[in-house]
């Protein structure tokens, strides 16, 4: 299998969705006769183009997740389109999560009782890296995330931040395309986050990589992210670049941080766009 | 004595009280017992078939699936003495446990007690229901179900204490898993459970009657189908035999425990 | 091009079933004592089997060379079907937890994928059973001996199947875990006793809702008599089983990612 990457002609956006929206139908009761229908995504347009680091946040129970589901085919939408890397993610599953990298701050794709150079070779199997592409690819991910020290212990006896290092340089493994952080510094200390969010910067620079980053964590949007994406009650409540946001918004006529936006997007009842309850200065 | 006596009284009521909440297991048991019954139901009816004759061993067909249903019932409901022992040991609860007024044995033991006879009640009344269905009503004389608790009692208290020396070995091994399923197993097979000791090959009946297993589930399961009153007399002799000894055992090892305990420290 | 990906999807196994390997040496003393621990339990039916054939040599046909050859093909079955796709066995409540979705986002067919994760030591203990008692003693000649291992493969292909079967219950029903357990209890209690005691609509039964009958019944013939068309309906049997298993776990997966299913976290 070839790394496809490097003879993909260039992806002009890496996301593009038209009026995604899902409908689930929930079935009560005990036979399960009464269908309730709970609309978790209204209709997200939203266009990403490649390389681009973005914030996807939303509080639980948001919608963010069934969007992320979606634009990975793990969902099916209940209607509107999606293209991501050029894909469609239903019918083009199998060949679009080739080129997705993913990283979950709460489950480890690492096994725990083994050192992370196994879990690398794994990898390598399941994705069908060459050997020869493999060998430079591992040297150079081991050296730029330092992972040298660590790479014969077992995972369990890393620090967090070891072995977030360590998962996330396995999910660039296979050159991804999209790369879609899931809480990654959650309970990582003070050094080794920023340590984290320099190097994913990094690799957004250097690579290219579109980067999903879903943390509730601002200080890693405010590093790591160029644009800040809020989902709240199944639609998008702010789309902005980051330097924008920070800069130019005012909550009740004061200037507000970033937490505090966020704060308050997250309480707000109203799905209604960020214009109306916040007004930009 | 008196104390204890209110002890482990005290210990077994909450334990059976606790337990008695899981109603949620019936249906499953049900369906277990179902399974289980309903194949050695088959086993014996081909078995009594081809050999021609009403009674096996002394037992009819019903009396053998009765037999079966006593043994099954008294091995499901066997209690989690030993793993719970490893637990505390392991764990450091144990240092909870000691610092309680009722010896440590004697908890375990009451504990272990109260939950065994309410799952036993619970399984045999599931059982009898499904070989009720199976093979019709079992012809008991009255005294049968009074010699039944008796002896069920005992044996329950047997076993815990051989629960309990395994139990106890948690102290000095790493782990008391492999000695516990050793120990069930015999019970299983020496017990009787599946096969009653009257079918034995004469080699085996020779010196199993002198092992504590055959009084742990084949003593009370006969007593039940056979209800004899000289029979029950030798039972319940024998199992408080084996219970003194048992208890000599357990005060003997649990004695080591603690002097271990005090030189390591815990 | 097909002959190329059979190759790929073998590489793979060979790359879990290492790094499964590693894990369960770097506890080496936790897997050789679980598989020893599944020893002694298989070797405790045997044991009770080779006591009741010693009284009754003869039952429906059946020797007891019959019954251990039943078990050495069960265990050793079960243990190839399960060893190295142990989280087939525990699919229902992968399913339940919402684990699937981790497995989508690998570029790998999700079913032969998900069940190379695992792996399992007691059902390593019960292949490594099965083969001994066989070779050990039934003491087959070498085309007996070849068919076995025939028959084996197919076994376990009816286990990886029947677990689909299972662990598709979670798409449909919200309590699928404990009827999967119950299901499978079933499966497993029934693989180990003679298909010939049943008879009739449980017959036809353990020909399809509990598949047990090309567990139990066809692959002993086969291997008793040396039949040829028994081994060849094993064989459809099992492809049978693994075929609804794998089409009933696809039609679920599709229901599941519609999202109509309870509890779906968005």
């Amino acid at each position: 299998m070839e790394i496809e990457s490097a003879l993909m002609k260039p992806l002009k956006n890496a996301v593009e969705t038209d009026n995604l929206r899902k409908v689930f139908e929930i079935k009560q009761g005990l036979l399960r006769r009464n269908a309730k229908s709970v609309v978790a995504v209204e209709g997200i347009s939203l266009t990403v183009p490649a390389g681009q680091s973005v914030a996807f946040i939303g509080p639980n129970g948001a919608g963010k997740s069934t969007t992320i589901k979606m634009l990975t085919g793990i969902l099916k939408p209940s209607s509107g389109t999606a293209s991501v890397l050029g894909l469609d993610p239903w019918k083009q599953r199998s060949k679009l999560v080739r080129q997705i990298g993913a990283v979950f701050g709460q489950r480890s794709q690492l096994w725990l009782h083994l050192p992370p150079s196994d879990s690398f070779d794994l990898l390598a199997e399941i994705y069908g890296i060459p050997k020869n592409d493999y060998r430079k690819r591992k040297a150079l991910l081991v050296e730029r995330f330092d992972l040298g020290r660590f790479l014969s212990t077992p995972v369990r006896k890393l620090s967090l931040g070891e072995r977030m290092r360590a998962e996330i340089a396995a999910s660039l493994l296979h050159r991804p395309q999209l790369l879609l952080l899931d809480e990654p510094t959650i309970g990582v200390d003070v050094i080794a986050r920023q340590n984290l969010r320099d190097l994913v910067c990094e690799w957004n620079r250097e690579e290219g990589v579109t980067v999903f980053l879903t943390s509730h964590d601002t200080g890693d949007i405010e590093s790591v992210a160029d644009r800040v994406i809020v989902i709240n009650h199944g639609r998008v409540v702010l789309d902005d670049s980051l330097s924008s946001v920070s800069e130019n918004t005012l909550i009740e006529g004061k200037t507000a941080g970033l937490e505090e936006i966020i704060a308050h997007l997250f309480n707000s009842a109203a799905s209604l766009p960020m214009q109306n309850c916040i007004s930009p200065g | 004595m008196k104390n204890s006596i209110r002890q482990i009284w005290a210990v077994a009521r909450v334990a059976a009280r606790s337990n008695l909440a899981y109603l949620g297991e019936v249906a499953s048991r049900t369906f277990f017992l179902a399974v289980i019954l309903f194949i050695f139901l088959k086993l014996w009816q081909a078995t009594y078939r081809e050999s021609a004759s009403a009674v096996i061993g002394g037992l009819s067909l019903n009396q053998m699936l009765w037999y079966l249903t006593v043994t099954e019932a008294i091995y499901m409901s066997a209690p989690r003495l030993a793993q719970q022992i490893d637990e505390d040991v392991r764990s450091g609860a144990l240092a909870v446990r000691l610092l309680k007024p009722i010896s440590y044995p004697l908890y375990c033991l009451s504990s272990a007690l109260g939950e065994r006879i309410v799952r036993f009640l619970a399984n045999f009344a599931t059982g009898a229901a499904v070989t009720f269905c199976l093979v019709g009503p079992f012809n008991c004389s009255p005294a049968a179900p009074i010699m039944l608790l008796v002896a069920v009692l005992l044996a329950f208290v047997l076993d815990g204490l051989g629960h309990l020396i395994i139990g106890l070995w948690a102290f000095w091994l790493e782990d008391t898993s492999g000695l516990l399923l050793i120990y069930t197993r015999l019970s299983m097979i020496l017990g009787g459970m599946l096969i009653p000791m009257e079918l034995f090959p004469d080699w085996l009946k020779s010196f199993v009657f002198f092992l504590p297993f055959p009084y742990l589930v084949w003593g009370p399961a006969h007593l039940f189908v056979h209800s004899d009153w000289l029979q029950f007399a030798q039972l319940v002799g024998l199992q408080s035999l084996y219970i003194l000894l048992l208890l000599a055992v357990v005060n003997l090892i649990y004695g080591w425990a603690l002097e271990r305990i005090s030189a390591h420290g815990g | 091009m097909w002959f190329s990906k059979i190759l790929s999807y073998l590489r793979l196994a060979r790359a879990y079933i290492k790094l499964n390997w590693s894990m369960q040496m770097e506890y080496r003393g936790a897997f050789v004592s679980q598989a020893l621990a599944m020893f002694l339990n298989n070797g405790t039916w045997l044991a009770f089997w080779m006591l009741f054939f010693s009284r009754f040599p003869v039952v429906k046909g059946w020797e007891q060379s019959d019954v251990v050859t039943l078990w050495a093909i069960s265990a050793a079955g079960f243990g190839l079907g399960n060893a190295f796709c142990w989280n087939l066995h525990n699919l229902a409540a992968m399913v339940s937890r919402g684990e699937l979705d981790v497995w989508m986002l690998y570029p790998r067919a999700l079913i032969p994928h998900l069940a190379l994760g695992k792996m399992s030591a007691t059902a390593i203990g019960d292949l490594a059973f099965g083969y001994f008692i066989y070779i050990v003693v039934v003491r087959p000649d070498l085309q007996h001996f070849l068919l076995f291992n025939l028959l084996v493969v197919a076994v376990a292909l009816v286990f990886i199947g029947f677990n689909l079967w299972r662990g598709s219950l979670a798409f449909y029903f919200g309590q699928a875990e404990v009827l999967s357990e119950q299901w499978f209890f079933a499966m497993i209690t029934f693989s180990t006793y003679p298909n010939c005691l049943f008879d009739g609509w449980m017959k036809v039964v353990l020909y399809t809702l509990i598949p047990a009958g090309f567990i139990s019944g066809l692959p002993v013939e086969a291997l008793r008599d040396f039949d040829f068309s028994a081994a060849a309906f094993t064989w459809l049997g099992a492809l049978g089983v693994l075929a609804s298993g794998a089409a009933s776990f696809e039609l679920g997966l599709r229901r599941y990612q519609s999202g109509n299913l309870l509890g779906m976290r968005s």
